[in-house]
């Protein structure tokens, strides 16, 4: 291994959200001169408004900092973020695989959540040395020993040693900062063997294209090298390399065990795609790295602008967001509510939301959302097998033999005084119960649910049953038949397509009347009465009325002043313009949505 | 032509014992001190002669005196308003003279007065003769004061005069909201204004509203008492106006006509058509601190607009769709300079849904579409 080598530590946080993660990375970058305290923003790592917000991180970035250590030496810190959420667990791994170490952060007063004891196994898994740190210590709430306690029992690694830090006061910094040297190894590779660089995270500059953050596992890369992207079998000329300090730095070139940016023209993010292989055109590597996967969405919903004028520019604008995003998934879609639109496709619910919202503030649009719906695969009765990823495309009753809905296994953490809402919610949400640990203070419990009912409003109401404590990971593990019905929504005797749902047939019913209910409650009043029906097929199962208005006249209209009156009238029309015409009923656009928002 | 277009004038008194909590107009209690009479009236006059040159030749043919609380002001200072008035501006021999009072004790003893200025029609802010309703509106007078002040008007010579009444007042069944119009009926008034409490922004009751009654209940009472003033005479010939015949107010009338009027005093709104077939709306400094200083100084006007031909049309249609007899196509043509085919294609539309109808040439809401005013009106806004 070459002196270089040995003086390089690649390593990530995995953190819960809240936890204290971009608070200590700012304190790392900031204890090795990595911005001037002017330029020390809080939170560096988060780059995105909307990340900063909702205090995640959704893409990988990594920094490169250079560190002095006690024994004189300087090293190189290569810090690669890891998004924070369990809609991310494939950016997750690929991060996690361009480390040899990991700190686990867990606040000292909090313990351990599932979203940590998920990575901390993909970490372990990977061979990732594993350092234990206790953030937060000076919070008076904080129990060290509980939680070293709880990493033991849960995690299954040697806790006792746990750094003690608080990224606030900056207290037991530099203890970590040493034990970063000396506990986690040194990147292994040959630098001189053909190129094998990992795509850790990559995303579009307007200005520079296509920017590769990699991890070189071996060989080197400089500009104007002719590199190819394995999987896709595309090529491209290496116009820069560097790294991030985290200002974008340029090097000559990145060797075996380096962290660093690369940027070859390339033109979308479809050509360097998370989790593919760089090599040399001329030397090739015998194979890619391994581990590679194509991103699946998992959640579908319709998105629809309000006004169709809006079309092309909703069609851009998804465009300019999927050269950034390669796990966004859209097509043309037609509604007969709604008109013109797109099917979108995503991780989860936390991208969905996250997308809706840039749409809607970066791009000024307004939309409207159906609600989402997962995959389901339908055994017609001819034999076929189609997948369903709109419920309006479901076929009729008598052509389908099976549906099959996609079931997930869930691991859930939870304090043991909130186990029994846990489960009852498990169990409300249609979920079989596989494994459960007493884990000092916490519970796992294990759950197989169907991934339709988590998507629905799984995470609030978790939250809300363990007043916040439960935490939550899961992964896909089947498609299972299921004995499920398309519920639809008739509004004055029309079926609006994109209010449909597909439910377990002992839950029709009730989701039929909620439905109604809250349809009653969002639809305004209009000049004539408005009636709302849920229907299975044409069996009627619930049905509402939205009486009609009385009148809508203003009593008053003297002294010649019209202004006021003509501004009520124009926030009244623009209120009109948000909403949806259905046949002659105007729907708000929250309609759509309230779908999932079906209170219990 | 504006010389063919009837011409009002409104003057606005900004002064009030006390502000009632569903009031948004430009009001404001009393408060410590006499009012500035005088040199409110001076301000006024200097306010005038400001608009005088953009309405040369022409007369007017109603004034009306409102608030706030005119009828606060002395018979004195009014003279001296009326004469300052006179001597500005022509106005027509017949010319309808209103002046808003409050039933209170203290302005009885001068309506006799005020009929001697020459002030011809009165229109009297009762809202209720129920003493409880009264004082949950903030009202200064009760139920008894309210008779007098009829007596008292009708005494001092005012056989044109105007009642003020409110319904779906917090608390009001049906049957109490008929009680007040038939006593309100017993004095034969040729006009009556009975209008719907709303909760409008900017007034206490927005900021903390009372309960109303129920819709179904207000709707009852609105049937009843239409049925009941058509009974008595009473028309309905705007939403909330009820005249009989010939006894409308030439004023209101006229801006639900769309015709043009000057208005001075603080927080006045003007509209004129000018010989260069622009329509200009001005608007007054609505603090009368600021405005005592400003008027007959450009300072006095806080904005100016020139109405475009897309905002006169929903203009037009914002006031004239007021009317139960709604107007005759040749009234569009001549108050907004526009041909019939401005209206397109939302009256077509509004034609086909059953929510306007049309008889010759004259247009009127449906049944339907008089019940649904606004959103007709909104569909003429412009883009």
């Amino acid at each position: 291994m070459s002196d270089r080598m040995r003086h390089i530590r690649n390593f990530s946080i995995i953190a819960h959200i809240d936890h204290g993660k971009s608070t200590l990375a700012d304190r790392l970058i900031q204890r090795c001169g990595g911005l001037s305290e002017r330029e020390m923003e809080d939170q560096v790592l988060d780059s995105m408004d909307l990340e900063r917000e909702r205090g995640i991180t959704i893409k990988a970035q990594s920094v490169t900092l250079q560190y002095i250590a006690r024994d004189g030496e300087t090293y190189t810190f290569n810090i690669i973020d890891t998004p924070g959420h369990v809609d991310f667990s494939y950016e997750v791994s690929r991060s996690l695989s361009a480390c040899e170490g990991a700190l686990l952060v867990v606040d000292a007063s909090q313990g351990v959540e599932a979203q940590s004891v998920a990575n901390c196994y993909t970490a372990i898994d990977q061979g990732l040395e594993v350092v234990p740190v206790l953030n937060k210590i000076d919070l008076p709430s904080a129990d060290p020993e509980r939680v070293i306690h709880e990493i033991e029992e849960i995690i299954g690694i040697e806790a006792e040693d746990a750094l003690r830090v608080s990224a606030k006061t900056g207290e037991g910094v530099d203890e970590l900062l040493e034990a970063i040297v000396t506990r986690i190894p040194p990147p292994e590779g040959d630098e001189e063997a053909p190129l094998q660089a990992l795509i850790i995270d990559s995303w579009f500059d307007n200005y520079l294209g296509v920017v590769a953050l990699v991890r070189v596992v071996q060989g080197r890369m400089r500009k104007r090298d002719r590199i190819l992207a394995m999987s896709v079998g595309r090529q491209y000329q290496v116009d820069k390399v560097g790294v991030f300090t985290p200002h974008a730095e340029e090097r000559d070139e990145l060797a075996a065990g380096d962290v660093g940016y690369v940027i070859a023209g390339i033109k979308d993010i479809g050509g360097a795609k998370v989790g593919d292989t760089f090599t040399h055109v001329d030397r090739p590597a015998a194979e890619p790295l391994p581990g590679f996967q194509e991103v699946q969405p998992r959640v579908f919903a319709g998105l629809y602008p309000v006004s169709s004028d809006d079309y092309e520019d909703l069609r851009e604008a998804l465009q300019k967001l999927s050269l950034n995003d390669a796990s966004l998934k859209f097509e043309p879609e037609t509604s007969q509510a709604l008109g013109f639109g797109f099917r979108c496709g995503f991780l989860g619910m936390l991208h969905m939301e996250i997308i809706q919202e840039r749409l809607e503030r970066e791009y000024d649009l307004d939309l409207i959302t159906t609600a989402p719906t997962v995959i389901y695969e339908v055994e017609t009765t001819r034999g076929e097998v189609i997948e369903i990823h709109n419920p309006s495309e479901l076929p009729p009753v008598n052509q389908i033999a099976e549906i099959r809905e996609p079931i997930i296994h869930a691991t859930i953490l939870v304090p043991q005084n909130f186990v029994g809402n846990v489960i009852g919610l498990c169990i409300e949400k249609r979920g079989v119960q596989k494994q459960m640990h007493y884990l000092g203070n916490q519970v796992q419990l294990e759950f197989e649910l169907p991934l339709s009912e988590v998507v629905l409003d799984f995470f609030d109401r978790l939250k809300s049953v363990s007043r916040g404590y439960a935490s939550f990971d899961y992964h896909l593990a089947r498609f299972q038949p299921a004995p499920l019905v398309k519920v639809d929504v008739l509004i004055n005797g029309e079926r609006v397509d994109a209010l449909s749902v597909i439910v377990h047939r002992d839950f029709a019913q009730q989701r039929g009347r909620e439905l109604v209910e809250r349809m009653k409650e969002i639809i305004p009043r209009q000049m004539f009465e408005v009636a709302i029906q849920a229907a299975i097929g044409t069996h009627i199962i619930a049905r509402s009325t939205v009486k009609a208005l009385r009148k809508n006249v203003t009593a008053k209209c003297y002294g010649g002043d019209i202004t006021r009156k003509k501004k009520l009238l124009e926030k009244q029309k623009a209120g009109k313009k948000r909403m949806k015409q259905v046949g002659k009923v105007e729907i708000p656009q929250e309609a759509f949505l309230a779908v999932l928002r079906v209170d219990k | 032509m504006p010389q063919a277009i009837p011409l009002g004038l409104y003057v606005h008194i900004p002064w009030c014992v006390r502000k009632c909590p569903y009031c948004d107009f430009n009001s404001h209690a009393v408060g410590d001190g006499p009012i500035p009479e005088q040199a409110y009236v001076d301000a006024l006059l200097r306010d005038l002669e400001l608009e005088l040159p953009l309405v040369w030749g022409r007369r007017v043919q109603s004034l009306f005196l409102g608030g706030g609380t005119p009828s606060l002001f002395s018979a004195e200072a009014l003279a001296r308003l009326l004469s300052g008035i006179r001597a500005r501006l022509p106005l027509v021999s017949d010319c309808e003279i209103t002046l808003e009072a409050n039933p209170g004790t203290v302005e009885q003893a001068r309506f006799a007065d005020y009929r001697a200025l020459g002030i011809n029609r009165l229109s009297l802010g009762i809202q209720s003769f129920d003493d409880a309703l009264l004082q949950r509106l903030g009202r200064i007078h009760d139920g008894a004061e309210a008779r007098r002040a009829i007596d008292a008007a009708l005494a001092a010579g005012f056989d044109n005069f105007n009642l003020d009444l409110m319904f779906g007042l917090p608390g009001q069944d049906p049957e109490a909201g008929l009680a007040d119009l038939r006593t309100a009926l017993s004095y034969a008034p040729p006009h009556l204004s009975w209008y719907q409490l709303t909760l409008e922004p900017n007034t206490l009751f927005h900021a903390r509203p009372p309960r109303l009654p129920d819709e179904e209940a207000v709707d009852r009472l609105y049937r009843a008492g239409l049925a009941l003033l058509a009974e008595h005479g009473l028309h309905q010939y705007e939403v909330s106006a009820h005249a009989r015949p010939g006894h409308a107010c030439r004023h209101n009338r006229n801006y639900w006509e769309y015709g043009d009027y000057l208005g001075i005093g603080a927080g006045a709104h003007g509209k004129l058509s000018l010989p260069d077939e622009r329509i200009l709306r001005r608007a007054r400094q609505r603090q009368r601190q600021r405005y005592l200083p400003d008027a007959g100084s450009a300072a006095a006007i806080t904005s100016e607009q020139t109405v475009s031909p897309a905002e006169r049309r929903f203009e037009f249609m914002l006031n004239a769709l007021r009317l139960r007899g709604g107007f005759d196509l040749a009234l569009f043509r001549a108050r907004t300079g526009l041909e019939d085919g401005a209206l397109e294609p939302e009256l077509g539309e509004l034609l086909e849904e059953g929510l306007l109808s049309k008889t010759g040439t004259r247009i009127r809401p449906s049944e339907r579409g008089w019940r649904f005013l606004d959103e007709l009106t909104a569909r003429f806004l412009p883009e």
